[in-house]
């Protein structure tokens, strides 16, 4: 395992097979698609960044790196991927063995260019907010707090908008001197950005141009009438917050059988026609502060009428939820548009209710904005993880925008698709495969918003046929990947990262071992996660269960030690041991466990789970259990019913909930007050290094996890229950010990779940 | 020529047709006014004298000149040559002319008629008896022998009478115009001696200019005037001179028999009523007459137009013109009497007296007025020269307007019978036992006639103007409001008609009989109350809706479908960068502001503002801090307000803020480049935001609406080409582009949402289009083309500010019920009618008048009275709910000439004037004119045919009530509004604003008023400031004067090139007329002049409840051309002079008797 960590260290890859199968065939049997999860911004912290241009490839384009072959005497280079020799430019004409461009250097396989001449001036980031108001009086004063707050925290180069919707969308003018202004809209209808360009004055006393594409201040627009709109941070202050001040709950009265008249859809689409006029293809983000489900317009999730409920899984399976597919589309189109102009949609969504993250996700997902999920804007989730994002401190995220990621690989080996935040740009080329998994027939893709955890999972497959000359060739049983990612830096550079990596393959018989020795469990628990939700929403009928259970049995089949038919004679390698466990949860999981979730909730996860890096989506997939107790020092225990115990406090990460669960007895001290008893002093401990892991936990994390303290037999303890492996329930033969707890269900326990499996797999 | 006729028919004016077929220039025209019996108040004898003085006397005054003007241009009748003649008339008499007038016109006078004789004479003798324009119409016989021997006997009259009576002088001199207000002079004067003395001396023409002033207040009194009538006798001498000359006429004689007969007939009539002494006067004819007919005739006349009118036309006119006059003043007399007699009695004598010799001044004029003229002038050659061209008419003595500005007394009932209103233009208190203020309500005809086929041979309309909320006079007493409580107004159970004084209670007051539908009621026990002896309930006097003819019932809540509205003012104004650039902007938030303060108190006063470019920007007051946010509204195409409350805001509270924000506004869109309107999709939004309440929607426009929903093209390019190649769609250009803004306005008034628009503009805005907006919302169009920035935003404060501090309601319902025989045929006005019987009125104001037309559909009794009762539920700007309640009730009669004499010319002439202006869109321009004209031939045809048959078919004959018809049709077919040339927008405006103007307004605007201005404080007059009037015609243009001509909406100051730089500076403050500023603000320097001009002014405005818009206009100026245009009377390239065109009604009218 460690091995692999280290290499995520060097590059920011991690891959289910680390170890090629080197055919089409091999690959096939391995069930397990060859698949990297890949972090392009991963803070390493040696990448050095090269203020020039990198060299690249005549033919490919591919970028100078290690693992090219370089002839210092010719000086010439020779491309890893296309074999294509290459003489060196002028400047690098003293390049020999002994003096070498970053680039080669073996331990760069990662590596930044900045360079001014090539990718233009500093562009300013642009955060364009757009706040709904049809919330109660109290939830729109903690809104208002917490953007006040942002206010202070923006960057002082960052450029600053604002929207607010409700009945009306207004786009405030924050750029007027005279008095606070805004421009109103209909919620419930749709405007063009043509449309938007008259109505809001852009050429107010001059003739508009009649050809051409009219936007920002290189096409056709003047910079005094786009600076009406997006001011600078370090002018906004005063308007904003005078601005936010008179911010008052949307004044039209809502009968009380009705929803509040919200027109999220049309507010966002204004706010991407707006960016899209002002400042196309620099880095901006609009965010969405949505505090209720959309009733208005192309994207409104549910009718007015407080009688019809919002729309659940079980509306979304039988089809009956007639605005899903109408909003849906509504978004995708809004992806593209945002795509188009490198525009990010960030959501943050505070409801008690669903507010329609299900049908907003495209965009939110296409464009790799951020998504909050929370009750109430008070709430810390939302607190808590919207300070984060403007905070440059230690866990600042790295905010980049206007991203595009391109893969180069060795000719073998094709592209099916990516499962990540980021939309095809539609560059087809011979690396792509005909088979599509998510993002899909391209080369290239456009990642709008992306920040230092951002991770994307490529989906690979081997093209490679069986044949002997795959061997002649002495390099031939390596592959070669090469990623590149153009970004605006959050200093608002425009940088490329390149990131080379090389991974041996293997084939024919007896390949099996060698395969498995580069098996990563947790990236294939991440990448199968990853999968099956993509599956489970863009396949109907998809048996997600069914799905999983097959290609754990053949892969248990396949990599098993076991004797035909005997079940008792299986056993599986360490490489492996612990993906059936993997499996076991991940179908228990909220990413294939829908019912209990509203289709927003499903949304937010899957969403978090498809930007998340491996070590994260693991813990979303098996939560971490820590045990506390004055037994023993803190220790992870199993995620099983047993770990229950009165004397002890167990720590849970969910990834979205962190779980403090006293047991039986330590609540009853503790409501004793035994800790606040120097003689009990280290009871106090016992109870205080659990919180102190959680906040631990909560301050690296984003979004940020929701804290559950709770006690055994409360309420609240579902948090905990409903991760655990139910071995003990309420028909259980075996009773608890004493302090211990049962779970109340009919799922299957994972020792029942692996005797099927050996059952099974030895078929 | 002339012959003024008694009997009902009033003026009458001879042509002999040979004339007429000879040559138009030979053509006489002999006006004749019948005696108007005057009402009785004294007060407004002296009036209606001072008005019929002055209607004479300008015959006479113009008589002179025009003999000159016939001379030189004898070979063109009608053209300029009478202008000149006036001119020269003019001046002596408006001015210093006066003395000089007084020696001049002795002489001239008496040489005068000689060359009058000799002038006519030719005529008459070439034409013998065609000529003489007898009174005739009436009295065939008078007529006739009146012709021939008119023109002769007019002169000799003249000549004979000027020498030994004054009356000559005045009747056939120039003097004439002045004598004939030296009459009305002479009676203030007083003292009759010395009235006569100065007729004598200098009778003619300084008198008159100098006395019509002392008319006036003699009027006032009544006994002073009688002296004057000795005057009069003087004139009657002329008289006895005319039957003298007539004998010579052979026909003359024999006709005069008949009126004579006729006198016999009218003292029947005087008999009757209290007419007596003017049947004595009549029958007297020429020996009384001169007495009692000038105090009658004149009063009645006038006043009455109708009744007394005989009596006085009759002696009027035939004293002058000698002896026919008289003798149609008899016969005419003869059928106003028995009306009269009532109305007459409370008539002052002695008022009386003095119409008779305006009548008869203008009798005797035309003829000898030619003669005289010139002599006065003293420009014996011109006489000569005149006398070559005796038959022509004088301009001088054809009818015109006479202005009173004394204040009569006027009741609406008398005797249980409707007294005949003063002229809704004239100076009055009305005092309401019964009928209604004619202020209220009046209409065209204070007789109704029994039948629809008798309507429709007289060709007059019958139709009510309805002015609901008109200001009443300061001294009238207020109109009661009584509340009936919980049960509400007593109605009809029938035709749910208020219950009215001529509700008639029965059966010992059990039950009462509804005066509308003739159903039988019972009275509510609570309301119940015995009868007196007189049938009248005992408590009638003290129940307001028993004895009083208007009255306001509090509404209770069944008239009510929701709380009353609140007072809801919405500003809109327009920020476009023209606007701004222009000023329009500045003065519209400088006006809003200053006129936050005259909006009405209270907490339900509720005030937004909104402007608008090319999208509507609405502003949000109620914020925590003091800055009001700005909601811009960018979607023109699909229009909604951006918040639910919050844009309207109680005026108390925010007016601070409110001020704060008008104040902003002009510099917050100071670099605006934004050039296009969204006015359509502004005044949506306006309206959305008033939907909840309703309210008023005041916009202020300054360019064409170009962009969002309404827009509109500038149509005028296009409508320019079409008429200048005669395109025959051309009025189309005046109809509203499409229909959306008249949709648009339907919804407003649905929602109570009354629009007024403010045009500040220098370019085409398309009124047309847009006026359709007020046009049925109730509400009107402001326009201020161009648009001045200095001198513009003045009257743009004050329209803005009494249109909301003026009297008004809201949410209106109006309803016109008349009694079973007659039916409602049509409204007019600005509303929006949604169901047949009913117009709905978001906004009913003082200003605004509604015509409605009925119909016969049953018969009348004769001496039945018909009964209009118009009904105004309304709210009024405090939140109470209202029904205002009028009632007429008039008397039916069988009598064709009842109805010519009972006709009431202001109502009918308005009603001419919204009839052709709705018309205007609809129909080529010349054929609304053709129209109109033909309106006018065909009345004073049913008059000629049917009630002045015996006269001859060679006089053109004018009832006395209708006698300015002629003039004012005139005037009409050269008004902005049927101007070929004239701009679209000018002409829509001038369309939009005759569909709700008030009948006292309406005279004005076609024929505006002019009084000189340069010798205000050196002339004489009675101290009132705007008695003088100058007859719109050019000759009475001075170089070195100065004029003030307004109409009501404008007033242009004309500064002749010649001015006295004294008076310049006097006035302007400015040295010499190049000096002169081009665009006016009037101030006021310390100086008499400058005063009295500043207080004349206000008089005006005040009085037109309008602050004009002052111009400056300078001869060979565009400008001074646009003042020219006003000189309704000359002749130009398109049109009819005002003699000519009386030949022209004339010859037209022949045709039809032929």
């Amino acid at each position: 395992m460690s091995e692999f960590l280290d290499l995520e260290a060097q590059d920011g890859v991690r891959m289910t097979w680390n170890t090629f199968p080197g055919t089409k065939q091999e690959a096939l049997g391995c069930v397990l698609p060859v698949a990297a999860i890949y972090t392009p911004l991963k803070s390493i912290p040696d990448t050095p960044v090269l203020p020039y241009s990198p060299l690249r490839c005549r033919i490919c384009r591919s970028v100078l790196n290690p693992f090219s072959v370089v002839d210092y005497v010719a000086k010439i280079w020779i491309c890893p991927f296309c074999f294509q020799r290459n003489h060196f430019p002028q400047h690098y004409m003293s390049i020999s063995e002994d003096n070498l461009p970053a680039e080669l250097f073996p331990q760069y396989t990662t590596i930044e260019y900045a360079s001014s001449v090539e990718t233009g001036p500093k562009m300013p980031s642009v955060f364009l907010f757009v706040v709904d108001t049809c919330m109660i009086e109290e939830e729109i004063m903690f809104l208002k707090s917490a953007l006040s707050q942002a206010i202070e925290l923006l960057p002082e180069n960052s450029l600053v908008g604002l929207i607010t919707f409700g009945t009306y969308i207004q786009v405030h003018e924050l750029g007027f001197g005279h008095m606070p202004k805004s421009y109103v809209f209909k919620g419930s209808k749709e405007i063009t950005k043509d449309q938007l360009l008259d109505q809001m004055c852009f050429f107010a006393g001059r003739p508009r141009p009649n050809v051409g594409v009219i936007a920002g201040p290189r096409d056709g627009l003047s910079a005094e009438s786009i600076a009406r709109f997006l001011i600078p941070a370090s002018e906004c202050e005063f308007v904003l917050n005078s601005v936010l001040e008179e911010l008052q709950k949307d004044p039209w009265t809502v009968p009380s059988d009705q929803r509040a008249s919200r027109c999220t859809s049309t507010a966002l689409s204004i706010a991407a026609s707006l960016l899209g006029l002002c400042i196309p293809g620099s880095g901006a983000r609009i965010m969405a502060f949505v505090g209720g489900p959309s009733t208005e317009g192309a994207g409104s999730i549910v009718s007015k009428n407080l009688s019809e409920p919002i729309r659940s899984h079980k509306d979304l399976d039988k089809g009956s939820a007639p605005l899903y597919g109408k909003a849906v589309k509504f978004y995708e189109s809004l992806s593209k548009q945002l795509v188009h102009q490198g525009h990010v949609l960030d959501l943050f969504a505070c409801a008690p209710d669903q507010v329609g993250v299900a049908e907003l996700k495209v965009a939110v997902e296409r464009t790799g904005g951020i998504v909050v999920l929370a009750e109430s804007f008070g709430h810390c989730v939302f607190k808590d993880s919207f300070r984060r994002i403007f905070q440059t401190t230690d866990y600042d995220l790295g905010l980049a925008f206007n991203g595009v990621f391109e893969v180069n690989c060795s000719k073998d080996v094709k592209v099916q698709g990516i499962i990540g935040p980021c939309a095809s740009l539609d560059k087809k080329g011979p690396l792509c495969a005909e088979t599509v998994v998510g993002q899909g027939n391209t080369t290239a893709w456009k990642m709008c918003g992306l920040d230092k955890k951002t991770s994307l999972c490529l989906i690979f497959e081997i093209a490679r046929k069986d044949g002997p000359e795959a061997v002649s060739q002495p390099t031939s049983n390596q592959f070669y990947f090469q990623f590149l990612t153009y970004y605006q830096h959050s200093d608002g550079q425009m940088r490329l990262r390149v990131t080379t990596l090389s991974r041996g393959w293997l084939a024919g018989p007896g390949s099996t071992q060698g395969l498995l020795a580069g098996f990563d469990q947790e990236t294939a628990a991440a990448v199968m996660a990853r999968i099956v939700s993509f599956k489970m929403e863009t396949e109907s009928d998809f048996d997600p269960i069914r799905w999983l259970d097959r290609s754990l049995i053949r892969l248990c089949s396949k990599f098993g030690d076991y004797q035909k038919d005997s079940p008792s004679s299986f056993s599986l390698s360490p490489r492996l041991s612990i993906f059936p466990q993997f499996i076991f949860h991940l179908r228990r999981s909220q990413f294939v466990q829908v019912f209990n979730n509203s289709p927003d909730e499903t949304a937010y996860y899957r969403m978090i789970l498809n930007r998340e890096n491996v070590a994260n989506a693991v813990v979303m997939v098996q939560p971490s259990l820590i045990s506390y107790s004055f037994h023993s020092a803190p220790e992870p225990v199993l995620l099983d019913v047993s770990a229950i115990a009165a004397d002890r406090i167990l720590l849970l990460d969910s990834y979205f909930t962190v779980v403090v669960f006293h047991g039986a007895s330590i609540a009853q001290w503790r409501n004793a007050g035994y800790q606040n008893q120097p003689e009990h002093e280290t009871f106090a401990y016992l109870l205080k290094a659990p919180r102190d892991e959680a906040d631990a936990i909560i301050k690296e994390r984003f979004p940020v996890p929701r804290l559950v303290v709770c006690d055994q037999h409360g309420s609240q303890a579902r948090f905990l229950l409903v991760k655990l492996n139910p071995s003990v329930t309420y028909n259980s033969n075996n009773p608890p010990p004493p302090g211990g707890d049962i779970i109340f269900t009919d799922d299957v326990s994972f020792e029942v779940f692996l005797d099927h499996l050996q059952r099974l797999a030895v078929q | 020529m002339m012959c003024s006729a008694d009997d009902e028919l009033p003026a009458v004016a001879c042509f002999s047709l040979k004339h007429f077929t000879v040559l138009a220039a030979t053509m006489d025209v002999a006006v004749m006014t019948s005696l108007a019996p005057i009402r009785c108040s004294s007060v407004s004898p002296s009036r209606s004298l001072s008005t019929s003085m002055a209607s004479s006397s300008p015959p006479f005054a113009s008589g002179p000149p025009q003999p000159r003007p016939w001379f030189s241009p004898t070979p063109d009748p009608n053209v300029a040559g009478a202008a000149q003649n006036s001119q020269i008339g003019r001046p002596q008499t408006s001015s210093g002319a006066p003395p000089p007038f007084a020696g001049p016109t002795l002489a001239s006078s008496r040489p005068g008629p000689p060359p009058p004789f000799s002038s006519r004479p030719p005529p008459s003798g070439a034409v013998p008896q065609g000529p003489i324009a007898s009174n005739g119409p009436p009295v065939p016989g008078f007529t006739a022998p009146r012709i021939p021997p008119t023109p002769s006997v007019q002169k000799a009259a003249p000549v004979g009478t000027p020498a030994s009576i004054r009356a000559p002088p005045p009747s056939a001199t120039a003097s004439q115009a002045p004598g004939v207000r030296p009459f009305p002079g002479s009676p203030p004067a007083g003292a009759s001696l010395t009235a006569h003395a100065s007729p004598f001396v200098g009778p003619p023409a300084s008198q008159p200019f100098g006395r019509p002033p002392a008319v006036q207040s003699p009027f006032a009194g009544p006994p002073t005037s009688q002296p004057s009538f000795t005057g009069s006798p003087t004139s009657q001498r002329p008289f006895g001179g005319p039957p003298t000359s007539q004998p010579p006429f052979a026909g003359a004689p024999t006709s005069q028999r008949p009126f004579a007969g006729q006198p016999t007939s009218q003292p029947p009539f005087a008999g009757q009523p209290t007419s007596q002494p003017f049947s004595g006067p009549s029958a007297q004819a020429f020996t009384g007459r001169p007495t009692s007919q000038p105090y009658t005739g004149p009063l009645t006349s006038q006043p009455y137009a109708g009744r007394p009118s005989s009596p006085s036309y009759m002696g009027a006119p035939a004293s002058q013109p000698f002896s026919q006059p008289p003798t149609m003043g008899t016969p005419f007399g003869v059928p106003a009497w028995p009306l009269q007699p009532g109305q007459v009695a409370p008539s002052m004598p002695g008022n009386v007296q003095a119409p008779p010799r305006m009548f008869g001044m203008p009798p005797g004029m035309p003829g000898q007025s030619m003669s005289p003229v010139p002599p006065a002038m003293g420009h014996t050659p011109l006489a000569g020269s005149q006398v070559s061209t005796p038959s022509k008419i004088d301009p001088n003595q054809i009818p015109r307007p006479m202005p009173s500005s004394s204040v009569t007394v006027f009741e609406t009932r008398h005797g249980n019978q409707a007294n005949v209103p003063p002229p809704a233009t004239s100076n009055f208190v009305a005092k309401d036992n019964g009928n209604c203020s004619p202020r209220l309500m009046r209409c065209t005809m204070n007789q109704i006639p029994c039948t629809g086929d008798l309507l429709s041979t007289s060709s007059m309309p019958l139709a009510l103007m309805v002015q609901p909320l008109a200001l009443p006079h300061p001294s009238e007493e207020p109109i009661q409001i009584v509340d009936f409580g919980e049960s509400g107004p007593i109605r009809c159970s029938r035709c749910k008609g208020y219950i009215n004084s001529f509700m008639r209670f029965i059966d010992h007051g059990r039950r009462f009989v509804c005066n509308l539908c003739g159903f039988t009621n019972e009275t509510p026990r609570d309301y119940y109350c015995n009868l007196g002896p007189d049938g009248r309930r005992r408590d009638a006097d003290e129940r307001p809706e028993l004895c009083r003819g208007t009255v306001e019932f509090i509404a209770t809540r069944e008239y009510m479908v929701r709380d009353p509205m609140p007072a809801v003012f919405f500003f809109l104004i327009d920020v476009s960068m023209n606007a701004v650039q222009t000023g329009a902007t500045a003065a519209a938030c400088s006006a809003i502001s200053q006129s936050l303060a005259d909006l009405p108190d209270g907490p339900r006063t509720g005030v937004g503002v909104a402007t608008f470019d090319c999208s509507i920007h609405f502003y949000n007051l109620k914020r925590a801090s003091q800055q009001p946010l700005m909601l811009i509204i960018p979607d023109i195409h699909d229009v909604y307000t951006p918040l639910h409350s919050d844009i309207i805001v109680q005026l108390t509270e925010y007016r601070q803020s409110l001020e704060q924000l008008l104040e902003n506004i002009p510099s917050m869109f100071e670099s605006n480049k934004v050039a296009e309107s969204a006015f359509g999709a502004a005044i949506k939004a306006g309206f959305l935001a008033l939907k909840p309440t309703g309210g008023k929607l005041l916009v202020f426009q300054s360019v064409l609406p170009s962009v969002g929903v309404g827009s509109l093209s500038s149509r005028e390019a296009e409508g320019r080409t079409n008429v200048s190649s005669g395109d025959k769609e051309a009025h189309k250009l005046l109809q509203p582009a499409d229909k959306t803004l008249k949709t648009m306005a339907i919804e407003f008034a649905e929602y109570q949402v009354c629009v007024d628009i403010f045009v500040t503009t220098q370019t085409f805005v398309d009124i047309a289009s847009i006026s359709v907006v007020p046009g049925t919302t109730g509400g009107q169009v402001y326009y201020y083309y161009p648009f001045n920035a200095l001198s513009d935003p003045g009257k743009l404060y004050n329209d803005l500010r009494w249109n909301i501090s003026r009297p008004q309601g809201f949410e209106a319902v109006m309803r016109v019920r008349c009694s079973q025989g007659l039916q409602v045929q049509e409204y007019s006005g600005n509303f929006c009618k949604r169901i047949p019987t009913d117009i709905d009125l978001p906004g009913i104001d003082c200003d605004k008048t509604i015509m409605v037309t009925f119909k016969h559909d049953d018969k009348f009794q004769d001496n039945a009275e018909c009964a209009f009762q118009c009904a105004v539920l309304h709210t009024t700007v405090y939140g109470q709910r209202r029904i205002r309640v009028i009632n007429l009730s008039l008397p039916c009669t069988n009598m064709l000439s009842s109805l010519f004499r009972s006709a009431d010319l202001d109502t009918q002439f308005a009603c001419f004037l919204k009839q052709a202006a709705s018309s205007i869109p609809m129909s080529p321009l010349s054929q609304v004119r053709e129209q109109i004209i033909n309106l006018c031939i065909n009345i004073l045809y049913a008059y000629r045919k049917f009630c002045a048959t015996v006269s001859s078919s060679g006089q053109l004959i004018l009832p006395e009530a209708l006698k300015l018809l002629p003039l004012y049709t005139l005037a009409l077919s050269k008004s902005i509004g049927l101007q070929n040339d004239g701009r679209l927008d000018d002409r829509s405006y001038w369309v939009s604003r005759v569909a709700s103007l008030s009948i006292s307004l309406a005279i004005p605007l076609v024929y505006p008023r002019m009084i000189s201005i340069h010798d205000l404080t050196t002339r004489e007059d009675d101290g009132s400031l705007l008695s003088s009037n100058i007859p719109l015609s050019s000759e009475h243009i001075n170089d070195d004067g100065i004029y003030l001509l307004e109409n009501g909406e404008d007033g242009l100051i004309y500064v002749g090139s010649m001015a006295s730089p004294e008076t310049l500076q006097k006035i302007f403050g400015v040295s010499s007329v190049d000096g002169l500023p081009s665009q006016l603000v009037l101030q006021q320097f310390d100086n008499d002049l400058s005063k009295k001009l500043n207080e004349v002014i206000n008089e005006i405005r005040q009085q037109r409840c309008s602050y004009l818009r002052l111009r400056l206009c300078r001869k060979g100026d565009p400008s001074g051309l646009l003042f020219l245009s006003y000189m309704v009377e000359d002749k130009t390239p398109g049109a009819l002079s005002y003699v000519e065109f009386l030949v022209h009604v004339h010859r037209q009218i022949q045709n039809k008797m032929s």
